[in-house]
């Protein structure tokens, strides 16, 4: 089954710059994707269109078969619900536990209170943090953070797990740890596409490799490494 | 964090209040003299008894005309007597200069002009028996376009105190969205609806607003209890005018509040509706 299918996919933003040129992918199931290549070629456009941040200018995006370029802006939220997003500057709210920061993924999409307090412990048990549920962000280092916004991008068990950059900020041990959580939950099914221009994570991890430059894919090669 | 948007919505809305209330009663004391507003035709000293009866049943027929009081040689002087008690005016009036006339009030005022000329034939001078006809002109004209004026600036200057206060609320619903725009990022991220990311800062305009009204109603309410009251009597006693706003029924009054909070609630929804459309496209 086709996850994400691009086809004749070209962005240009409003100042001109062109972002992606006619870029036609299909990225299955339970793949688990990195998207390489320098600042600027277009991967963080990439996963910006797949969660509809930013419409196309040109061409079609299918999410498991759906056109959402078609999709009316009411129905965004519906999309975004079933796609999980990590950061690499996490975007935790400072203000709120560990906890709190999770549980308000779910508050927000409607989810009842006897769910939030089932399916949170949960996912903190699966990121290894579940004894530090009550902390604050500001107590937890760069790689608990990121946990942290793992756990609250797949809370709600999305079967698309978007990373933007996930260990721009981690050093490399730390970084391991988040690529090894990031193939545990690659290995329930969920599909994962991740950004990153890290040489080691990608040739240790052996997979799909899409390399981008100046919006046109230059490279897509399976359990590929970074450079040729 | 909303403390000055209340207390600007309150002051606007009691100025909004204040004036409303003052124009209202500029309006019916215009009106009333409006209601003054009669035509007065003086009549000949030598005209005959037909022509007169003529005359009055011609006046009563026309469909503007409200009442027609003939009032005699006789009455005119016992009337100038009355208002000029004491005057030494009296020991000088030999006879009765003062001629007969017909007083006519009119249902709408606005047609004086067009009445009185019914008096003057095609030469410009006056018709058969009628001497003089009095219905100050250029006094008349400068009262209906006073009235249109007032009512005009009136609404100007609302409408523009409530555009201040909508930029106001507006700005202050814009700096909350500011401080919570990553909690906004992450909602619109993991897929919270829109009206789910908007509710919360709609609720806050329309708090702000309805806070706002309601201390601008009860700032009007005590202005009206301990000084518009007095002043209004004293206008009253001064000018014999009646049915002033806030004296003549409690209706009006209750009616302003009532529209107060409703203007309220949605400055306050509106322009936090216009914040959210411009800051958060979700």
């Amino acid at each position: 089954m086709n996850m994400i299918e691009f086809r004749n996919v070209s962005k240009i933003y409003e100042n001109n710059t062109v972002a992606l040129k006619d870029i036609n992918l299909v990225i299955k199931k339970g793949e688990f994707v990195f998207i390489v290549g320098p600042s600027g070629s277009g991967k963080s456009t990439f996963i910006k269109l797949i969660i509809k941040e930013t419409p196309v200018t040109k061409g079609t995006i299918f999410i498991a078969g759906r056109n959402i370029c078609a999709l009316k802006s009411n129905k965004i939220p519906q999309l975004r619900r079933n796609i999980g997003c990590i950061f690499q500057d996490y975007k935790l709210l400072s203000d709120r536990t560990v906890f709190e920061n999770i549980a308000f993924a779910l508050e927000v999409i409607g989810k009842p209170n006897y769910v939030i307090k089932a399916q949170v412990p949960q996912v903190l048990k699966l990121v290894g943090l579940y004894n530090k549920m009550d902390s604050y962000p500001h107590q937890l280092s760069g790689g608990e953070q990121q946990r942290v916004c793992i756990a609250r991008a797949f809370v709600n068990r999305p079967p698309i797990l978007l990373a933007d950059e996930p260990t721009g900020n981690l050093d490399p041990a730390t970084s391991e740890g988040i690529m090894k959580l990031l193939s545990r939950i690659n290995l329930i099914g969920t599909t994962v596409v991740m950004a990153t221009h890290e040489k080691s994570i990608v040739n240790s991890m052996r997979r799909r490799v899409i390399e981008m430059e100046d919006g046109l894919i230059i490279r897509d090669q399976k359990r590929g490494v970074y450079g040729t | 964090m909303g403390f000055t948007a209340i207390t600007t919505v309150a002051i606007t809305l009691f100025i909004v209040g204040v004036f409303s209330i003052i124009v209202f009663d500029i309006q019916s004391v215009l009106n009333s003299i409006e209601k003054e507003v009669e035509i007065a035709v003086y009549l000949k000293d030598n005209i005959s008894n037909d022509l007169k009866t003529y005359l009055e049943n011609e006046i009563k027929s026309w469909p503007e005309v409200e009442s027609v009081d003939y009032v005699s040689k006789e009455q005119a002087l016992e009337k100038f007597k009355a208002q000029n008690e004491g005057s030494d005016i009296l020991k000088e009036i030999q006879g009765n200069p003062l001629p007969a006339s017909f007083e006519i009030k009119l249902k709408d005022p606005q047609k004086v002009e067009q009445v009185a000329l019914r008096f003057v034939d095609k030469d410009g001078k006056n018709i058969d028996g009628v001497d003089e006809v009095i219905y100050g002109k250029s006094y008349i004209r400068k009262l209906f376009s006073i009235t249109a004026v007032t009512g005009t600036i009136a609404l100007l200057v609302i409408i523009i105190l409530v555009l201040a206060t909508m930029v106001l609320i507006y700005n202050t619903i814009r700096l909350s969205i500011y401080a919570r725009r990553k909690e906004i990022e992450v909602m619109k991220l993991v897929g919270a609806t829109n009206w789910y990311v908007r509710a919360p800062f709609l609720f806050e305009g329309l708090f702000e607003g309805l806070l706002g009204a309601g201390i601008a109603v009860t700032m009007l309410y005590l202005l009206n209890k301990f000084l518009l009251v007095k002043g209004e009597s004293a206008i009253i006693d001064t000018m014999h005018i009646k049915n002033l706003a806030i004296l003549g029924s409690s209706n009006i009054v209750m009616l302003a509040y009532f529209g107060i909070i409703i203007i309220g609630g949605l400055i306050g929804i509106l322009s936090s509706g216009f914040a959210l459309r411009r800051y958060l496209k979700v």
